[in-house]
C-alpha cells in the first residue's frame, strides 16, 4: 500500500520530468521532432523490458479493432503539444491546465456513456476548473 | 533568467491549447485502456509507442517536403534531453502497478496529481532541465488552486458520495 502510494506519486513527478526533457529538446529541434524521439526511445525501452519479462504479444492481440490503434498517433500530438506549451507557460501551468481539460472531457465522456457516479459532484468539479481557467484571463 | 509570470495574463491561445491537450489525453487513456484490455498494460504502452513512432515519422516526412532548408541552425540539445521517453515508459509501469493495488485508480490519479503539482512547482522555481525559471504570482496560485480542487473533487467523488 505504502509502496503503491509512492509509485503513484513518483509517476506524477516523472510526467513533469518527461515534459521538461521533451520541452528542452523541442527548443533545439521542434515539438514534433521531440515527440518522435520520445516515442522511439520509449519504444526501445519497452521492447527491452518486454523481451526480459515477456507479454509483448498477448493472446488477444489479434482481435484488437483498428481504431484502438489510434491512441499512439494521438500521443504524438499530445507530447508535441506538451513540449510546445511547457516552454511557453511553464511546468505547473501546463500540468494543471492539461489535467483540467482531461477532467472536464472525462466527465463529458462518462456522461455520454451514462456512467457518471455523481452528477452534482462532477458538475461542481467542472465549475471549479472552469472558474480557475477564467481567473487566468483576469487582468491583474 | 526568471520570467515574471505575475505581471502577465496567460495567453488565451495557450490556455485553449492546454485544455484541448487534456481532451486528447482522455481519448488516449480510453484507447490505450482498451488495448490493455485485449492484452496487458505493457503491450498497450509498447504498441502505442510503436504506432506513435510510425505516425511521427509520417508527419515529419510530410512536413519536410513542404519546408525547404534555410531555417536558422539552433544550438544542439544535450544528450539527456533525448531521455523523455524513458521517463514516460517508467511512468506507465509505475502507474499500472499502482492502479492494480489497494489505492486503485482514484488513489493513483490523486497521488499522481500531487506528484505533478509538487515537482511542477519545483521545476518552474529552479528552471529544472534547461527550461526557464518562473515565479507564479498570487492570481496564478488562486487559479491553479481552483483547478486542483475541481480535479480532486472529480477524481475522489466516489469517496465523498
Amino acid at each position: 500500500m505504502i509502496l503503491s502510494a509512492i509509485f503513484a506519486c513518483v509517476a506524477g513527478m516523472l510526467v513533469i520530468v518527461s515534459r521538461q526533457l521533451n520541452g528542452r529538446l523541442s527548443l533545439s529541434t521542434s515539438p514534433l521532432v521531440s515527440s518522435f524521439w520520445n516515442h522511439v526511445v520509449g519504444f526501445a525501452a519497452l521492447t527491452v523490458v518486454g523481451l526480459a519479462i515477456g507479454g509483448l504479444l498477448p493472446a488477444g492481440a489479434g482481435e484488437v479493432p483498428w481504431w484502438v490503434y489510434l491512441g499512439g498517433p494521438l500521443g504524438v500530438v499530445f507530447v508535441a503539444s506538451g513540449s510546445w506549451l511547457v516552454a511557453r507557460i511553464g511546468a505547473i501551468n501546463t500540468a494543471l491546465l492539461v489535467v483540467g481539460g482531461q477532467m472536464v472531457s472525462g466527465v463529458a465522456f462518462d456522461l455520454m456513456r451514462s456512467a457518471a457516479p455523481s452528477a452534482w459532484l462532477s458538475g461542481l468539479g467542472v465549475a471549479l476548473i472552469l472558474a480557475g481557467m477564467a481567473l487566468t484571463q483576469k487582468r491583474s | 533568467m526568471t520570467d515574471d509570470a505575475a505581471a502577465r495574463r496567460l495567453n488565451p491561445l495557450h490556455l485553449v491549447a492546454a485544455f484541448a491537450t487534456g481532451g486528447l489525453l482522455t481519448a488516449m487513456v480510453h484507447l490505450n485502456g482498451e488495448l490493455a484490455r485485449y492484452g496487458n498494460p505493457l503491450f498497450s504502452s509498447w504498441v502505442a509507442h510503436g504506432t506513435g513512432t510510425a505516425a511521427a515519422l509520417l508527419l515529419l516526412a510530410l512536413l519536410l517536403r513542404r519546408q525547404g532548408a534555410g531555417a536558422p541552425a539552433k544550438p544542439s540539445a544535450p544528450l539527456w534531453a533525448y531521455l523523455g521517453g524513458i521517463s514516460g515508459a517508467v511512468t506507465v509501469m509505475l502507474t499500472s502497478f499502482a492502479v492494480n493495488s489497494p489505492i486503485a485508480l482514484s488513489g493513483t490519479l490523486a497521488l499522481g496529481l500531487a506528484g505533478q503539482v509538487g515537482f511542477g512547482l519545483a521545476a518552474d522555481r529552479w528552471g529544472l532541465f534547461g527550461l526557464p525559471a518562473r515565479r507564479p504570482g498570487g492570481r496564478d496560485f488562486a487559479a491553479l488552486g481552483l483547478i486542483l480542487a475541481g480535479s480532486l473533487l472529480i477524481i475522489l467523488q466516489g469517496h465523498f458520495a
